[in-house]
Formats: structure tokens, C-alpha cells, sequence
């Protein structure tokens, strides 16, 4: 109690300086909350983008498709494998795939064509929800399209304009049909913004004269199953295919996630590694000043532990306030870039990856992101408190006392 | 209060030798010294006699070159440093030359501050300090920080912590040096109020004739060893 009490007196015995040092550690953990939480939220859009809007989880071709796609090359009964797949509790979707030329009026552009089943693909991916205009594809309309965002803006269409799609068949033949815009997207990737043409299956088979098959099924894992013990089951469900999760099939984009992530501890490190050198100094100032003083403490009886305990005690202290401080400044903060956010629309939907940042970024702060800021802090200053602490403690009082 | 015999300090053919650079620094050269229980007695001698290093080794904040120092017949030097932190804590009080109370306490709080080492309760620290600071006519000061007292009222801050805990001894190393005459006069009567009404045992490092005059017995050093012994009636 009475180490608690000196500990307290000390800590405003330098006001200007215990105040700067405070202030330094609950700057560093606003910033370092806020930081986190505005990459977590880019990284985890970014993610939820790939995962819920463009990839899936994993995904099944016909072996040899992903490194020479083509029309072909099919995955024989889809059918057999979704059924599989959703009895155990696996979300699938079959997807049709193919090139071609899409025109409206007198603009034409390179196009994707993704034939989709809307109730299944529903189940893995959210593509439905980011219509911004119009509607999504609906059975009753066989030749609606939906197209991405970019896509529309080239060839000048929007909901109700009609589109001119050129392809070959599997038949060999030249394939054209007439379809309606029934909606456009918002941005979810370069790919998709720049090509994609969605459309139902039956139209899609029509088109391409493709009776059967499917090139691609995009699988969506249940939450609590590994990315790569789903990999093994799917797998095993899909013999003579090829399965690959979201990493294998976007490596570069894993990658940059994974040095995002690692950037993030980096920096998180340098501010604190500042501080922490801030701090060291702070207690080393506070040390040497009162070495006459922790020399006449020693003599009086005061052990080398109640020493070490009363410097630890004083920066504890002025840790607590900080952190309060630095949580008061920043949950406020965090808060409104969490639900209003940051509005990037002014860059026009430019992509990472091939990824397209969403106009708005906002923020994601989980327990955990602030557990860990608070967490590394505090190691932190441990760390550059414990060895002033120790040298205190050490003291010989004879020399200490003689000190000046 | 007389002398009694059963000494509370002996300090046996004690050296003390420090490495100053190069030279070897001999403090102690066979020192010899016993005080006994309820002593008011003063070490005098010329600047480098060896009178600190000598209150050093008896207040077991140092450890001899060669040689015994016995307090109440335990050998400092075989303790551990915990254990001398603790001896010092519990057996021995000190008043040193610059007051070194501590700033952020107030003046009960500095003069209790070695039995709330010990562990005993804050009603009981109140009961046995505030007597004492009204014994030493300071008591209405009790809630003072250092810097708020004078350098007088500071040393009898000083003496209340130093004999709080009933030590064996009081070891003070120029209590009066930085006083003025009136104040020295005050602190060594009470001092020797202290010795006399209450046995506490004192043995001073000091160069100011006040305090000898007011000694009973006045031990003079000279280059590490006693050179002269004088006991008064």
C-alpha cells in the first residue's frame, strides 16, 4: 500500500514529463487501434470480396482447365458433386464460363459470360446483393444479363438496354443472341467490373449449344471447417478434378494479404519500439534523479524487490491512464470509421489486385484488435521499464547515497 | 543514562580497502571499536580518518576487507543482502547530514516509514509516531512534505524515523552539519533526551564541537584506526 501510494506521488512529482510520457503511450495506442482497425477493415473487405463476391472458398474445375481455360474442357456430372457437397454442409454452386464480344448501340467490348443457377449460386457467393442498378437475374426473364460495373459504363448500357453478345459454340459454330440488361453491378473486382456478363444456365447452353458439364464449381466452406481440411474434402469428393482454394487460385493476392497483415505488425513494432524508447527514457531519467533517494530507501530497509516493485508500480500507473486515455480518444473515433467510414469514392473504384476498393472503407475494430494493441503496448513498456527497474534495485545504498 | 556492558556494536580489526583507480584507498587499517548498550557517543577525526567508511560498515550498508562487525553478536558480513536490508531495517536507525527524507511523503509518513516496512498497521504506526513527533516538538507538522519544513524541523523528521522502530542503534553522520547553531543546539538535546529517557543507543561521525561537547564518550579516529579513546563521567 505504501509502495502503491509513493508510486502515485512520484508519477506527478515530474508532471510535465509523466504527462508527455503518458500522452506518447496513448497516442500511440489511438493511432495504432485506429491503424489497425482501418487495414483490418480494407483487408477483411478486400477478403469478403474475394471469398463472397468473386472466388469462393474453393473451387473445382476439369483438370487442365485454370491453365488453358476453354469451353470444352468441363466438369462431367457437377450435378453429383453439389448434391455431395451441400449433404455435408458445404454451400456449391455450378458455373458456366466463355469469352465473347458484348455490344449495345454502336460501343462493343471484350465480355465474360458466367451462366449461373441463382438460387444455388446464392449459397456461395453474395454477387446478388451488389446490384447497384436494376435487377438481379431472375428465371421468368431467360434473357436478362446483369453486367459489371465498368463493362456497363463502356458500352454505355444500364437496366433496359439491349445487348448483342457474340461467341463460338461448342459445336463450332458462330453464336449470337440478342439479351436485355436487366441490371449492373457495383464494384467487386477488375475482372468482373471490366467483363462479366451474368446469365442464367439454360440461356447460357442455348448460346454455346453446352448440353451438359460445367467448368467451374465455386464451394463455400461452413465456418468452422480449415481452409485446408475443406480442401481435402472436397477433394475427395471430386475425383479427377482439380480443387483449389482462394490462395492457390489467387496466389498474389494471398500474398499481398499476408504481407499486408505482416506490414501491420511492422509498423505496429516501430511506433511502439518509439515509444518504447520514450518510455525507457522517461524511467531511466526518473531513476538516475532519485538514485541519493533509493540509496537512503535501501539503507532505511527497503528490499531491492519493493524497489523494482515501486518503479514497475509507477510506470504501471501511468500505463493504466494511457491506455484509459488512448481508449477514450479512439473508441469514439474508431466508432465513426467503423459505421460512416472514409468515402474513397473519389478514386473511382481503382482496384488491388484486381480487386476494386468499395467507395466507402471502413473500419473493422473486433476485442481482439484492441486486446492486441493494448497487449504489445504493454509488453512494451515492460520492456523498457524492467532493466531501469533492475539497476534501481541493484543500488548498493553506500553508493548510491554518495551519488551526485 | 550509564554505560552499560553489553556492547550492541563491535567493530573487531576491521580494513576497508577501496580501488580508486589505480590506488588502493586503505579507509580502515585494523579498526577496533565496541559500543555499548545505551552509549551517546561521537567519532571525531580529520577529513579521510575513516569515521563514514566506519558508520558504513556498523549500519551493514558496506561489507569489511578483512575483519569482524558485530551487531547484538551477528557478523554483518556473513549476512546476505537481504538479510542486512533487513537488519538495517529492523535493528538499526540512521540520521544522515541532508535529512534524505522522502519527497513524496509527509512528515509522519517518512517518520513511520520503517514500520510500514515492518508491517505493522497504520493505527499502530499513528500510535507510536505521533507521539514521538510531539516529543520532538513537530507533531503539528506531522502532514508536511520535506520541502515544506525547515532544515531543523527536516532532521527531527529524520531522528523520529531513525528511532521509531526501536533500533539497536542510531548511527548519525553529521546530523548537525547543516543547521544553523541555535537548531544543532535543539536536535542534540533532543538527541540526548532520547538517550537518556529512552536508552536509545547513538553513535555520531561528526566534526562540530557541539555534538562532542554533548558526548559521553568521543572515540578519535586517525588514519583508520582509533587513536584515542575518552570516556567521560
Amino acid at each position: 500500500m505504501m509502495l502503491l501510494r509513493m508510486a502515485w506521488r512520484n508519477v506527478w512529482r515530474n508532471t510535465r514529463r509523466s504527462v508527455v510520457t503518458m500522452a506518447s503511450m496513448a497516442f500511440a495506442l489511438w493511432v495504432m487501434v485506429l491503424y489497425s482497425g482501418l487495414v483490418q477493415g480494407y483487408l477483411g473487405a478486400m477478403e469478403d470480396d474475394i471469398l463472397e463476391m468473386e472466388v469462393g472458398d474453393l473451387q473445382i474445375h476439369a483438370e487442365g482447365y485454370l491453365a488453358h481455360p476453354n469451353v470444352y474442357d468441363v466438369i462431367d456430372d457437377p450435378d453429383a458433386i453439389v448434391s455431395a457437397l451441400h449433404a455435408q454442409g458445404y454451400g456449391a454452386a455450378p458455373r458456366l464460363l466463355a469469352g465473347g464480344l458484348g455490344a449495345s448501340g454502336e460501343a462493343s467490348a471484350g465480355i465474360m459470360l458466367r451462366g449461373i443457377v441463382p438460387e444455388l449460386d446464392a449459397t456461395v457467393l453474395k454477387v446478388a446483393d451488389r446490384v447497384d442498378q436494376g435487377t438481379w437475374l431472375d428465371a421468368s426473364d431467360p434473357k436478362g444479363v446483369v453486367l459489371g460495373r465498368r463493362l456497363a459504363r463502356s458500352l454505355g448500357a444500364g437496366p433496359g438496354s439491349e445487348l448483342v453478345v457474340l461467341t463460338q459454340g461448342t459445336d463450332g459454330s458462330m453464336a449470337n443472341d440478342l439479351f436485355t440488361v436487366r441490371g449492373v453491378l457495383d464494384t467487386i473486382s477488375d475482372g468482373t467490373d471490366r467483363a462479366a456478363v451474368f446469365l442464367l444456365a439454360p440461356a447460357f447452353r442455348d448460346l454455346l449449344v453446352l448440353d451438359s458439364g460445367a467448368h467451374e464449381i465455386i464451394v463455400h466452406r461452413p465456418r468452422d471447417v480449415a481452409l485446408p481440411d475443406a480442401e481435402a474434402t472436397v477433394t475427395a469428393l471430386a475425383p479427377g478434378d482439380d480443387v483449389k482454394s482462394w490462395r492457390e487460385i489467387m496466389p498474389t493476392l494471398a500474398s499481398m494479404l499476408d504481407a499486408t497483415a505482416s506490414l501491420m505488425v511492422i509498423i505496429f513494432l516501430i511506433v511502439y519500439l518509439a515509444i518504447g524508447i520514450l518510455v525507457l527514457n522517461a524511467v531511466l531519467m526518473a531513476v538516475f534523479e532519485r538514485v541519493r533517494e533509493f540509496g537512503v530507501m535501501k539503507a532505511i530497509g527497503v528490499g531491492p524487490l519493493s524497489v523494482f516493485t515501486l518503479i514497475v508500480l509507477e510506470t504501471t500507473i501511468q500505463t493504466v491512464l494511457a491506455i484509459a486515455v488512448g481508449l477514450l480518444l479512439a473508441l469514439p473515433v474508431g466508432w465513426y470509421l467503423a459505421t460512416v467510414g472514409i468515402d474513397v469514392g473519389v478514386l473511382g473504384g481503382t482496384s488491388v489486385m484486381g480487386v476494386s476498393m468499395h467507395d466507402i472503407w471502413l473500419g473493422q475494430f473486433t476485442p481482439q484488435l484492441v486486446g492486441t494493441a493494448i497487449v504489445v503496448l504493454v509488453v512494451i513498456v515492460c520492456g523498457a521499464t524492467i532493466w531501469p527497474a533492475f539497476k534501481a534495485a541493484r543500488l548498493r545504498p553506500v553508493d548510491a547515497m554518495r551519488y551526485r | 543514562m550509564t554505560v552499560t556492558s553489553s556492547p550492541v556494536l563491535q567493530l573487531e580489526q576491521v580494513t576497508r580497502t577501496y580501488r580508486q583507480g589505480e590506488v588502493d584507498v586503505h579507509a580502515l587499517r585494523g579498526l577496533d571499536l565496541s559500543v555499548g548498550s545505551g552509549e551517546f557517543t561521537a567519532m571525531v577525526g580529520p577529513s579521510g580518518s575513516g569515521k563514514t567508511t566506519a558508520l558504513n560498515l556498523a549500519g551493514a550498508l558496506d561489507v569489511p576487507t578483512s575483519g569482524r562487525v558485530l551487531l547484538e553478536g551477528t557478523d554483518l558480513a556473513s549476512l546476505a543482502a537481504h538479510q542486512r536490508s533487513r537488519i538495517r531495517r529492523d535493528r538499526i536507525g540512521f540520521i544522515f547530514q541532508a535529512y534524505n527524507l522522502i519527497p513524496v511523503m509527509s512528515a509522519f509518513e517518512n517518520a513511520a516509514s520503517v514500520l510500514a516496512l515492518q508491517g505493522v498497521s497504520e493505527a499502530e504506526q499513528r500510535d507510536r509516531v505521533m507521539p514521538l513527533l510531539a516529543e520532538l516538538g513537530i507533531e503539528q507538522l506531522a502532514h508536511r512534505r520535506p520541502d515544506q519544513l525547515s532544515g531543523g524541523q527536516q532532521q527531527r523528521v529524520a531522528i523520529a524515523r531513525a528511532i521509531a522502530a526501536k533500533p539497536a542503534i542510531v548511527l548519525a553522520d553529521e546530523p548537525t552539519a547543516n543547521v544553523d547553531s541555535t537548531t544543532a543546539e535543539r536536535l542534540l538535546d533532543v538527541m540526548e533526551r532520547l538517550n537518556q529517557h529512552h536508552g536509545v543507543t547513538f553513535l555520531f561521525s561528526t566534526h562540530d564541537d557541539r555534538v562532542v561537547a554533548h558526548a559521553r564518550r568521543v572515540v578519535t579516529l586517525m588514519d583508520g584506526r582509533v587513536h584515542h579513546d575518552d570516556v567521560r563521567a
